[in-house]
């Protein structure tokens, strides 16, 4: 974690010392990014009012979940894969599949089965799907590296992209899956914006806690050892297939987790939510918090947010266009980071 | 005794060979099925490969010398398609008017600045002695401005191009064959004295150059033709000024070549959204070449249009084959690919070098993307997906061979096309990541590995 | 040539006619060694000879083309790479291979830690884990630096650093490959003491080195190569005795 305890107390020491302050944040960028972005984000929830702080808030863990994930796989072990998206589409589509109630006859479009079930039902499933594609992808893909590991990761996202939009019979294709049910349990039900927030930050939480759990470990160090040096690894008794399997199986669990809670949220996915093009933004989310560390994801996910709706209050910038240029700005965010920081905002490892 | 790794390299290829026979099987069972068919499946193939094997080639050129994965690349292909929109949005089917002078500036200040460098890395040396800095970079700053303001004059007059290229070509003809003139008569009369030779040389370039702007000039039918240059020549430019101000420093520092990557990765993701906003992200379809009538053959239908990709990407790869293995440039490339220590050593300028490198590079990229997109239609996501698969065809034919390039490309576009006969279309792409996932499991190394 | 004798009492290592070869170049050539148990060995020959392909043959970093390797007596056509250190057997590399972006703390608590997954999932450095790194990193005077990344050292510092990696695992053969090159005085005394060390513990070390006083000073047994073929072996005094080895292939 990039919190660690004497930190901490200096900066609790310098809230008491206004010296102490300066001294502390000259020349700590991570200390800067930290207050700027987390400031930028109260001042905005409040500046925006509860409902819309809500929905981003919704928008945000969904995305830090994927992103946390993600850096287990890109920031700890090494592997820059570009084919996270993949998974989540996998968990998106199989939450809404089995819970869609929809009627597509009434509507006189192609239709598929449908099975009704609960979310917390169908949810699992999706996480265990998406794990049994990890276990088969990840073993073609343990012998591949550096940039052929980028190069077949875009084929995998590009791969499930077209599942999913030409499966027709399974996921209706480019017309997608409306009335995915809301989250419910035992009477508890998370339809309110509200709940469903609570809910998405818990699974957050819990992400968090897995990912925090996994690389403080001993298991941990040795992604980290795989990362730096795979054949050295080996040489100390390390099975490093099995190391790297099992962290993109259960990064890809998490990711099928938030595809569930996607689907959940919007109640209609179609595959263009699944498209490359996401899954690279993801990949420059994790690069821009920093690799090989868990905060750092959660605040490079809180930028990408932010920087979407803090645009949209840009006058000479037309809403339509807002996608696009936060694409462009984290293009170019992702061209300096290289240029000047190769290891994210807050990273602790170098490319 | 057993062989270990013997053994293992043995079933590999025993896999890859029962694979291939699997696959040739298939295509003798579809051909006898039905021949006609065939002849169709097997052209679009080739005209499908045509593009995939210029993408490959400009790919191969430029990896096999830097030794990274530049991702502009795909950003150069959607630029050459998105070019031709620009510059003929008025010839394509209701296009609005998106010729916007912001954009335009852009491009010229990129132009300028190209050339302002590529002048200083050129002259200034050489020219230092004779003359004092101040005036060469007056000099040349004004000379770099005149040709920015020049090509910002072309962009933002489409409808003119015809009339503002003119001199442009004329020049580019003049200059063209006074050198080849100026060849010919040393070749053939070694003795003669050098002032006639040049004299004569110099008319006959002027004559032909000037007869070439007045021909261009009240041609407007011209300025799709010309469309095609400005932007491959853009495209280069834009790739050239990434090189310059992004990869060199870069270079310098980076531990891994993943770090190229990744920035380039930003470009491709900030021009492609880019191109989105000024252009929509809708489908555009580009106006109609030459050749677009197909012509019935052996019960195929094939299109003229084609036929010509297909030429280009033959031209374009003898073009390179002959750049690298007959010219000094090409000595030096191949050299700067071998070792660029030792090249820097041996007093090559390698920054010009790769700069020509990655000029030619976007150039073959921006082709392939104006020619796919003639033959389809254009978006901005375009790129990244032809990127993907020139990635892939270099990689199927063998990274960093050129040969490799171009029977990857073709062998790519076929497996596609014969690949989606018993499937539908849209499984194109899938089809082919599963050839590279299968090549690169079975048969690493490619088709024609390097050297 | 020695002939295999399969005896896991006098040797911690055999290979029979094991070969390796890149293409068409033989960097091993049906080479026949037995290295002793306790013992300092030393592999020297011209570059190019194929001593480092040896050591990575030995430790399973290269795949065995033909030949047996015998470890404690245990005949193996396959050296796994992962499978070393059951053997007892670990190593250095000739171009140090740290774990570069963590810290020199970490990079010796990598090699003590859990092998299987999930018990290392559940594992967060034990107390003994703790002290032997502790006593690692004081006995190559690397403490204070504990908290560096590994990257951020000296030349040296990292070779040392690498050399108690290898320490740090508790095993019966150490392969060094060119442990003393590129060393200051201080330091190569430094390493030269840990040789030793591992020596008097009853431990067998295999290294290669070009510098000729540190092999008389240090080596029991020795192990002359050309071109991947072995040229002489034997007591370390009695091959250098031999005065066309060295005159042909040690230049002293």
């Amino acid at each position: 974690m990039s919190v660690n305890p004497s930190e901490a107390a200096s900066l609790l020491r310098s809230v008491r010392e206004p010296g102490a302050f300066a001294r502390l944040a000259r020349g700590n960028l991570e200390l800067w990014v930290n207050l700027v972005v987390i400031t930028w984000a109260v001042v905005f929830a409040i500046w925006q009012g509860t409902g819309f702080a809500i929905t981003l808030g919704t928008v945000f863990a969904i995305w830090a979940i994927l992103a946390v994930s993600l850096n287990l796989v890109v920031g700890f072990t090494g592997l820059l894969s570009v084919g996270h998206i993949g998974f989540f589409g996998i968990g998106a589509y199989t939450v809404a599949i089995l819970t869609s109630n929809a009627q597509y006859e009434q509507l006189r479009t192609e239709a598929i089965p449908t099975f009704g079930w609960p979310f917390f039902a169908a949810l699992p499933v999706g996480i265990v799907l998406a794990g049994l594609t990890a276990i088969a992808v990840g073993t073609v893909f343990n012998r591949f590296r550096d940039d052929i590991f980028v190069l077949v990761s875009f084929g995998f996202t590009v791969i499930c992209f077209n599942v999913f939009l030409n499966s027709r019979g399974l996921t209706r294709g480019a017309f997608g899956i409306h009335e995915i049910a809301k989250p419910e349990i035992g009477g508890w039900s998370f339809g309110s914006e509200v709940a469903f927030l609570i809910l998405a930050l818990v699974f957050l939480a819990i992400v968090v806690l897995i990912s925090w759990f996994i690389v403080s470990s001993s298991f941990g160090r040795v992604l980290t050892a795989i990362r730096e040096d795979e054949r050295a690894t080996e040489v100390f008794g390390y099975q490093v297939t099995h190391y790297k399997l099992a962290v993109w199986v259960i990064s890809a669990m998490m990711a099928a987790a938030a595809g569930g809670l996607f689907a959940s949220w919007t109640t209609f996915i179609d595959p263009n939510s699944f498209i490359l093009l996401e899954s690279i933004l993801l990949v420059s989310i994790v690069i821009l918090g920093g690799l090989a560390t868990i905060w750092g994801s959660i605040l490079g996910t809180m930028v990408f947010v932010l920087l979407e709706e803090g645009m949209r209050f840009l006058p000479f910038l037309p809403d339509e266009y807002v996608g696009q240029a936060r694409q462009v700005i984290l293009g170019v965010l992702l061209v300096l980071l290289m240029l000047f920081r190769p290891q994210g905002l807050l990273g602790r490892y170098k490319l | 005794m057993l062989r270990n790794a013997a053994y293992r390299e043995r079933r590999g290829r025993i896999l890859a060979a029962s694979l291939a026979t699997v696959a040739a099987a298939y295509v003798v069972w579809k051909i006898t099925e039905s021949p006609d068919q065939a002849v169709q499946f097997a052209f679009n193939g080739l005209s499908v490969g045509a593009v995939y094997a210029l993408l490959a080639l400009g790919f191969t050129l430029v990896y096999s010398t830097v030794w990274f994965f530049d991702l502009y690349y795909g950003a150069a292909a959607a630029m050459g398609a998105y070019g031709v929109f620009y510059l003929r949005t008025s010839e394509t089917v209701g296009g609005s008017h998106v010729n916007n002078p912001y954009v335009s500036a852009l491009f010229a200040l990129v132009v300028a600045g190209v050339v302002a460098w590529v002048l200083y890395e050129s002259f200034f040396i050489r020219l230092q002695s004779r003359f004092t800095h101040k005036s060469l970079y007056i000099a040349g700053g004004l000379l770099a401005a005149a040709t920015g303001i020049y090509s910002g004059f072309v962009l933002t007059n489409p409808d003119n191009l015809h009339v503002l290229l003119s001199p442009a070509v004329g020049a580019v003809a003049a200059i063209a064959v006074g050198l080849v003139v100026n060849g010919v008569i040393q070749r053939l009369f070694s003795e003669a004295s050098r002032t006639p030779v040049l004299v004569v040389s110099v008319v006959a370039g002027s004559l032909f150059g000037g007869y070439c702007g007045l021909l261009i000039a009240g041609a407007p039918e011209s300025r799709l033709y010309l469309s095609w240059a400005v932007s491959c020549l853009v495209a280069g430019a834009v790739g050239v000024a990434l090189y310059r101000g992004l990869y060199v420093s870069m270079r310098k520092r980076a531990r891994s070549p993943l770090i190229m990557l990744v920035a380039s990765l930003g470009v491709l993701l900030a021009i492609t959204a880019a191109t989105a906003i000024v252009f929509e992200s809708a489908p555009r379809p580009l106006p109609t070449a030459f050749g677009s009538e197909p012509w019935t053959l052996w019960g195929s239908n094939i299109k003229g249009f084609n036929i010509f990709t297909i030429g280009v990407a033959i031209a374009g790869f003898l073009g390179l084959l002959l750049l690298l293995k007959c010219t000094s440039l090409g000595r030096t490339i191949r050299a700067i690919g071998d070792d660029e220590e030792v090249a820097k050593v041996v007093g090559i300028n390698t920054t010009v070098v790769i700069a020509i490198v990655f000029f030619i590079g976007a150039v073959f990229a921006a082709a392939a993307g104006l020619l796919s997109g003639h033959d389809t239609a254009i978006q901005p996501r375009m790129g990244l997906l032809l990127l993907l698969k020139g990635w892939i065809a270099s990689v199927v034919g063998g990274m960093g061979n050129l040969y490799g390039a171009v029977v990857g490309g073709f062998a790519l576009g076929m497996v596609e096309q014969f690949g989606i006969w018993d499937l539908a279309g849209e499984w194109k792409d899938v089809i082919s990541f599963v050839l590279l996932i299968l090549f690169l499991s079975f048969w690493p190394r490619g088709l024609l590995p390097r050297g | 040539m020695s002939t295999p004798t399969g005896d896991g009492e006098r040797f911690a290592l055999e290979t029979i006619e094991v070969a390796k070869h890149f293409g068409g170049v033989h960097a091993v050539d049906g080479l026949s060694v037995a290295i002793p148990r306790g013992k300092i060995t030393c592999v020297v020959g011209p570059n190019g000879s194929g001593k480092s392909t040896l050591i990575n043959l030995l430790s399973g970093m290269l795949p065995l083309d033909d030949g047996i390797v015998v470890v404690d007596g245990v005949r193996l056509r396959v050296v796994r790479p992962h499978e070393t250190p059951g053997l007892g057997i670990t190593r250095t590399f000739q171009d140090v291979r740290l774990f570069d972006q963590i810290s020199v703390w970490d990079n010796i608590m990598v090699v003590l830690t859990e092998r299987r997954l999930l018990p290392a999932l559940l594992e967060r450095g034990k107390s003994g884990q703790r002290e032997r790194t502790e006593q690692i990193l004081r006995s190559v005077g690397m403490w204070e630096k504990r908290r560096s990344l590994a990257m951020d050292l000296s030349y040296g510092q990292r070779k040392l650093l690498e050399i108690g990696r290898a320490m740090a695992l508790n095993v019966n053969t150490y392969l060094f490959d060119e442990p003393f090159a590129g060393l200051f005085p201080q330091m190569l005394e430094r390493v030269k003491g840990l040789m030793r060390q591992l020596r008097s513990e009853g431990r067998t070390i295999l290294f290669i080195s070009h510098n000729m006083d540190i092999v008389r000073e240090l080596s029991d047994h020795l192990i002359v190569m050309d071109s991947g073929k072995l040229l002489t072996e034997g007591d370390a005094e009695e091959v250098l005795a031999q005065p066309e080895v060295i005159e042909a292939y040690l230049g002293v």
